[in-house]
């Protein structure tokens, strides 16, 4: 591992050579290369390291950039150095792992030859013509858009009816509805508005007590009652299991890496968690989104702070990656461009992606600023684990924690971490064997050799990711996923289309000009990625989106949808913001307000505009049909994790309780596929979704079905379908028809007669009391249903039973239970 | 049977009331107006579309072979190669670069005399119906990323697959089935049949696994290869009472609610997933088709059995409506061992897509139903190990029957020794415009705008080979 660092060590310290000699080659020099050189790598060498044919180790010989940025190895080639240049271990066969090419040396001649090149500075005129990418952007134009300039808190519009708005919120509102000659709808009735509090707030119905203590609290005073039970709410610790998922989804977490080689996660969860108790703490959102960009660049008082930060830097690990990509450096640059992604949409609200290969399309984002922020995140390195199995190339290290659990996940015996060394000696020493044969047989390949190294090598790969998750005394480590800076930052170079074999100008690190605002330094240090720069420009008040985004969320999650209804775009393509005084206003008095989301949550639950009830007009609907003005409140489906969270709560099953870590922890460093899939995961749980295992293309059923956010992207708002796979699960799925049996039981324990067994039914599912039409709606398809069951053979107390069952999962399908109104 | 019995549990009297059931019990609440502006939201965003222009083809069955088939062993004819065999390799330096002649006669086929190798000898037979595309190239010869792009046009990032597409842009014929259904779909293929930023309602339905257990089960027959397709505790009757007093709260809500499209989407999804629940194990259990009908299909308990009933289905749900059925078999990756295992995977699928072109073609289907078949690229034309042959994305070959396009047609060439396609050369994106103009769609117009600008099949790329329709 010493050596891998190191390694990464040359990389970038030649790269930076690279982007210093760019001087034209002398005719010598070109011709000695041409003659003498090229025919050398044609001849023994592209075979197995060339883009037409394989990469092997990662190294690519067939262009300059590649020979200098070495391979999976290290560096190869240090100009100058024959004696520290790989490349001439491997030719003279001085080091038994390096031989090559493997199966016969090559002359004398073409040694020395190679041994002068690199003497001579290793001159490579392939690839050098010097191309420099223009920007073909008008910066300062582009500057003038909407969203691009700083927010500023407009003066409250006028309205004609004061008597209706209670906050400042309402002032918007209201006045885009009186000049559109539309009246907002009348306030929600207390039952239906504290059904969507709940849901909204900590992702959870009322119980049946605490609908009666609220309805007791209302009679007093109602608006004190409400306010009270927003600030009780807030304070809950399901809030941030509830706020956090919504992060969550914005994050792309997930507990797998997904694309083509999927192997899982085990450390996520500590990202998961770290996000549901930001939330819950109400960390400032400036500070949130600082410790996730550059957590492990803060400033700190405590290991447990450290901890903490190094966590949140899980957010830039956890993206989806191609394992199996056998370019290093086509890797380094995919993963740095999926940072650049989720990052910039999710908290500027930009694609800033598009930008990777031509000038963005749309927006005033030049290639080259592109790369600038790129360079950050090149000199980033990510830990993400996964075990280097033959289809996964590209696994790293995983952070180690300075503070080690209390109680350790997992503790191997004497005994185990004996036989996992013994397995482990004994695997090695086979492999050692069987590569000892293959070098001493001189031709051809015998493909069984090549199965029995293969699985070797996963079993010893396998086996040394057990042995470096535990210490010594078998105590498992505790790791997160992360980044830490390169002792090297790099300048990155811009690459023609985004082809890594295509270079052209180097750039420095740096943001994106058009969000460039003078009173915060564009210069980045030498010394380090200028990470930390980044994260502070992110949220400054000087920048224009930041806030803005983030408002725009949390309206979005409690009104339906947001003011600016594209999430994640807020460039020129994205949708204007429907009430862009309100977005403004709301921007500025997050930032005034230090940036608390409870406070900014508190701010809108309590206006009078959340509070409106779902009421159809026609009116209204003729005018806005979209219900863009917002003149009545926007009817909504419960998402997966509230659906089952609710039905949980409904059956009296529903644990509260954290679990510790995650399924995937005691699946361990896999591989999802045949063995490890979606059945798995699968199992039934009592505690909340939001601690269920989100797996790449392998999402629990009850999340998969309800449109949950697709990990592979950065989710801003979930689709809300009606497809039969829905209706089928309600309908059929043991978990569902089995939480209608454990209701039922409930109903028959907590309640006497029929009559307060069917009341108590709808009260926790609906959160409101039945009408009298509909207890006896109820009564009859009990009796209807029992005599049938009867006329079918079933006895007298099981047709009760199952008709009671059937009722009450019959209201977990229903509309009334799933929507919000 | 009971008089509700009698009402509820056969979907021909479902059927009368199919896709139009909310909407009428709508009616029955509402006023006229309300009840067209709620029409006008709640028309299933899965109905049936016009496509852009008169299409050639109604729907579509693809065979995809995952592995990559060798096309110079099966449909693509190399006289060059089978003279040269044994010399060197010109244009590579692959590890064994000594040409392999294929090891298999070819012949002459139908009145067009297509070339086929003895290895399809069924297939061969259907000559007269094959459009041989043999200028085929994709990007990247490895199998996940080459899979990957020939279901949805891009490696790089996540995106709506080709059945997706379609359906997003033509709907489908039958409310009481998804319209886009994979068979069969290897574990971790999800992405083949994803809707990405598409509405979820556009992906595949996928019906049994790859895994051996449920692939047995497909062969199998049973009813139950649809996840909750089946209730364990209660028969069609009792669950007709309880959806009964379901829709009941449901529509009292709509009632009291007024414009509320989405309760009219659940009342909907309910009785189309109770009409599936009838419908779909009766479309999957074929153990009612004649003899002959299994013996044309190969379903007869040898080598072709499990693709065979593959093959099957798909005609079932075809003709039962679906718009996009794909079924998949694997396992013809052949680096080595290719004498013995090429020909073993032939043998599965050769009797079984013979009978499924001759089935579609005497039920008069084969004229508007587009039949596919691809691997995600093919082999070298030198040999690997002696006995193999390895990746090749530079010229291949797949081909088309049915859906308009020419029979006994070959479109586009390899060079002499089948290595690089060198005329009619087809990417990918050609492949998926051409697949789309013939359901009469324009790959360019058909778009869909996510993350603020519009999405397209084949990004900015594309070429329809308008030379291959009749």
């Amino acid at each position: 591992m010493n050596l891998r660092a190191i390694s990464f060590f040359l990389v970038f310290s030649a790269s930076l050579g690279l982007a210093q000699d760019e001087r034209e080659l002398t005719t010598e020099e070109l011709k000695f290369f041409e003659s003498k050189i090229r025919p050398i790598f044609a001849e023994y060498c592209y075979k197995c390291h060339s883009a037409e044919e394989k990469i092997k180790g990662g190294l690519q010989l067939d262009n300059r950039a590649g020979l200098r940025h070495g391979g999976d190895s290290g560096v190869v080639l240090v100009p100058g150095k024959p004696a520290e240049s790989l490349l001439v271990t491997a030719i003279t066969w001085a080091d038994e792992d390096y031989e090559m090419p493997p199966k016969q040396k090559l002359p004398a001649s073409a040694i020395a030859n190679i041994k002068k090149w690199i003497e001579m500075g290793a001159p490579d005129p392939r690839g050098s013509e010097k191309v420099v990418l223009e920007n073909s952007i008008d910066i300062e134009e582009g500057r003038k858009f909407w969203s691009f300039q700083k927010p500023r808190r407009p003066a409250l519009p006028e309205v004609k009816d004061e008597q209706w708005v209670k906050s400042e919120i309402d002032f918007f509102v209201m006045s885009r509805l009186e000049t559109a000659g539309l009246t907002p709808a009348q306030d929600a009735s207390p039952e239906l508005l504290l059904r969507r509090l709940y849901f909204d707030l900590i992702g959870l119905p009322p119980t049946v007590p605490e609908l009666e203590a609220y309805g007791a609290a209302l009679r007093i005073d109602s608006d004190a009652a409400y306010r009270a039970k927003v600030d009780e709410l807030l304070a809950r610790p399901q809030f941030g299991e509830r706020w956090g998922r919504h992060w969550l989804d914005v994050a792309r977490y997930a507990e797998s890496s997904g694309k083509e080689v999927n192997m899982t996660f085990p450390h996520a969860w500590r990202y998961r968690d770290y996000v549901i108790d930001s939330f819950n703490q109400d960390k400032p959102y400036n500070r949130f989104v600082q410790e996730q960009i550059a957590g492990d660049l803060l400033k700190i008082k405590s290991d447990e702070e450290w901890q903490e930060n190094l966590i949140a830097t899980g957010f830039l690990a956890i993206g989806t990656k191609g394992l199996n990509e056998r370019n290093p450096r086509q890797f380094a640059i995919d993963l740095a461009d999926e940072q650049i992604d989720s990052t910039t949409q999710a908290i500027l609200g930009l694609t800033v992606s598009c930008a990777r290969c031509h000038d963005h399309k749309f927006d005033p984002i030049p290639t080259i600023d592109y790369y600038a922020l790129s360079g950050i995140f090149q000199s980033t390195r990510t830990y993400f684990g996964t075990v280097n199995v033959i289809v996964n190339r590209r696994g790293t290290k995983l952070l180690e924690l300075p503070v080690p659990d209390a109680t350790p996940m997992k503790i191997l015996t004497t005994r185990e971490l004996e036989a996992i060394k013994s397995r482990l000696a004994n695997s090695e020493d086979e492999m050692a064997e069987l590569l000892a044969n293959r070098r001493s047989r001189q031709q051809g390949q015998n493909n069984n050799n090549q199965q029995q190294l293969n699985r070797l090598r996963t079993t010893v790969a396998q086996l040394r990711a057990r042995l470096n998750g535990h210490d010594a005394n078998g105590v498992a480590k505790t790791l997160a996923m992360g980044v830490q800076d390169y002792a090297n930052p790099v300048d990155p170079t811009v690459l023609v289309r985004g082809e890594i074999d295509k270079p052209a100008q180097t750039v420095s690190r740096g943001f994106l000009q058009v969000l460039h605002h003078p009173e915060v330094p564009m210069s980045l240090p030498r010394e380090s990625s200028g990470r930390l720069e980044l994260a502070r420009w992110l949220t400054s008040e000087e920048n224009p989106l930041t806030a803005r985004v983030m408002v725009n969320r949390i309206w979005q999650k409690l009104f339906g949808k947001g003011i600016v209804t594209s999430s994640n775009n807020f460039g020129t393509t994205g949708q204007a913001p429907t009430h862009p005084g309100l977005l403004d206003h709301l921007a500025v008095h997050f930032m005034k307000e230090g940036w608390s989301t409870k406070g900014m949550i508190r701010e809108l639950v309590n206006s009078r505009s959340y509070r409106m009830s779902s009421t159809y007009s026609k009116a209204a609907y003729t005018k806005d049909p979209d219900n863009a003005l917002h003149w009545r409140s926007t009817p909504r489906r419960l998402d997966a994790e509230a659906l089952r969270d609710a039905m949980l709560v409904a059956s009296g099953d529903l644990d509260l309780e954290r679990p510790r870590g995650s399924m995937v922890v005691q699946v361990g460093d896999v591989g999802i596929g045949p063995r490890v899939n979606a059945a798995v995961f699968n199992r039934p749980v009592k505690y909340r979704s939001v601690y269920l295992p989100i797996v790449r293309d392998g999402l629990p059923e009850s999340l998969a079905l309800f449109d949950p956010a697709d990990p592979n992207l950065v989710t801003g708002d979930r689709e809300s379908t009606n497809v039969p796979g829905q209706a089928l699960y309600m309908m059929n799925n043991p978990f569902v028809v089995g939480q209608g049996v454990v209701m039922a039981r409930r109903l028959i324990e907590e309640a006497e007669t029929s009559g307060e067994r069917l009341t108590l039914a709808f009260q926790l599912t609906y959160g409101r009391l039945p009408s009298s039409s509909e207890i006896e709606q109820a009564k009859s398809f009990l009796w209807n249903f029992i005599s049938v069951a009867q006329r079918k053979g079933r006895g007298r107390e099981e047709a009760g039973i199952l008709a009671l069952s059937s009722f009450c999962q019959g209201l977990l399908c229903s509309a009334e239970f799933r929507y919000l109104n | 049977m009971t008089p509700t019995e009698q009402l509820f549990s056969r979907r021909t009297a479902l059927k009368s009331i199919s896709s139009g059931f909310g909407y009428l019990a709508f009616a029955a609440l509402a006023d006229q107006e309300a009840l067209a502006e709620g029409a006008a939201k709640t028309r299933s965003p899965l109905a049936p579309k016009d496509p852009h222009f008169e299409p050639r083809a109604k729907r579509v069955i693809f065979l995809s072979m995952r592995g990559a088939p060798s096309h110079v062993d099966t449909f693509d004819y190399k006289p060059q190669l089978q003279k040269d065999d044994g010399k060197q390799a010109r244009n590579t330096r692959l590890r064994g670069g000594r040409l392999m002649g294929s090891p298999w006669e070819f012949s002459q086929h139908g009145k067009s005399g297509l070339w086929v190798s003895e290895l399809m000898p069924e297939i061969a037979a259907h000559a007269d119906e094959l459009c041989l595309l043999s200028g085929m190239h994709t990007d990247i010869p490895n199998h996940p990323q080459a899979q990957v792009q020939m279901h949805t046009g891009t490696s790089r990032f996540v995106r709506p697959s080709l059945g997706a597409w379609t359906l997003y842009g033509l709907g489908t014929e039958n409310a009481n089935l998804p319209g886009f259904i994979a068979l069969n779909p290897a574990s971790g293929t999800a992405q083949h049949f994803g809707s990405a930023f598409l509405p979820a309602i556009h992906q595949a339905a996928r019906f049994g696994s790859s895994s051996r257990r449920s692939a047995r089960r497909v062969r199998g027959g049973t009813k139950e290869e649809v996840p909750n397709i089946k209730n364990l505790k209660l028969d069609t009757e009792l669950q007709r009472l309880q959806l009964d007093y379901v829709q009941n709260l449901n529509r009292a809500k709509l009632k009291r609610d007024g414009d509320q499209p989405e309760v009219e989407g659940v009342i909907e999804s309910f009785e189309l997933a109770f009409r599936m629940q009838d419908e779909i194990p009766e479309l999957m259990d074929v153990s009612g088709e004649s003899r002959k009908t299994l013996d044309l299909y190969g379903i007869d308990g040898s080598a072709s059995d499990g693709f065979g009933k593959q093959c099957l289905l798909a005609r079932r749900f075809i003709e039962a409506g679906v718009r996009f059925v794909e079924l998949s078999h694997g396992n013809w990756d052949h680096h080595r061992n290719i004498t013995n295992d090429l020909p073993a995977r032939c043998n599965e699928i050769d009797k079984p897509i013979a009978g499924l072109l001759a089935d579609l073609k005497q039920r008069d289907m084969l004229k508007d139903t587009l039949v596919i078949w691809a691997g995600e690229f093919g082999r070298t034309p030198h040999g690997q190990g002696g006995d193999g042959r390895d990746h090749n994305n530079k010229g291949y070959t797949t081909w088309m029957a049915g859906g308009g396009v020419k029979g006994g047609f070959k479109y586009g060439a390899t060079d002499p020794h089948g290595y690089e396609a060198v005329e009619g050369r087809m990417h990918i994106h050609d492949w998926h415009a051409t697949i789309l103009h013939a359901l009469g769609l324009n790959h360019e117009k058909l778009t869909y705008r996510h993350a603020g600008r519009d999405f397209r099949l084949t990004d900015v790329h594309g070429i329809v080979a308008k030379e291959i329709f009749a």
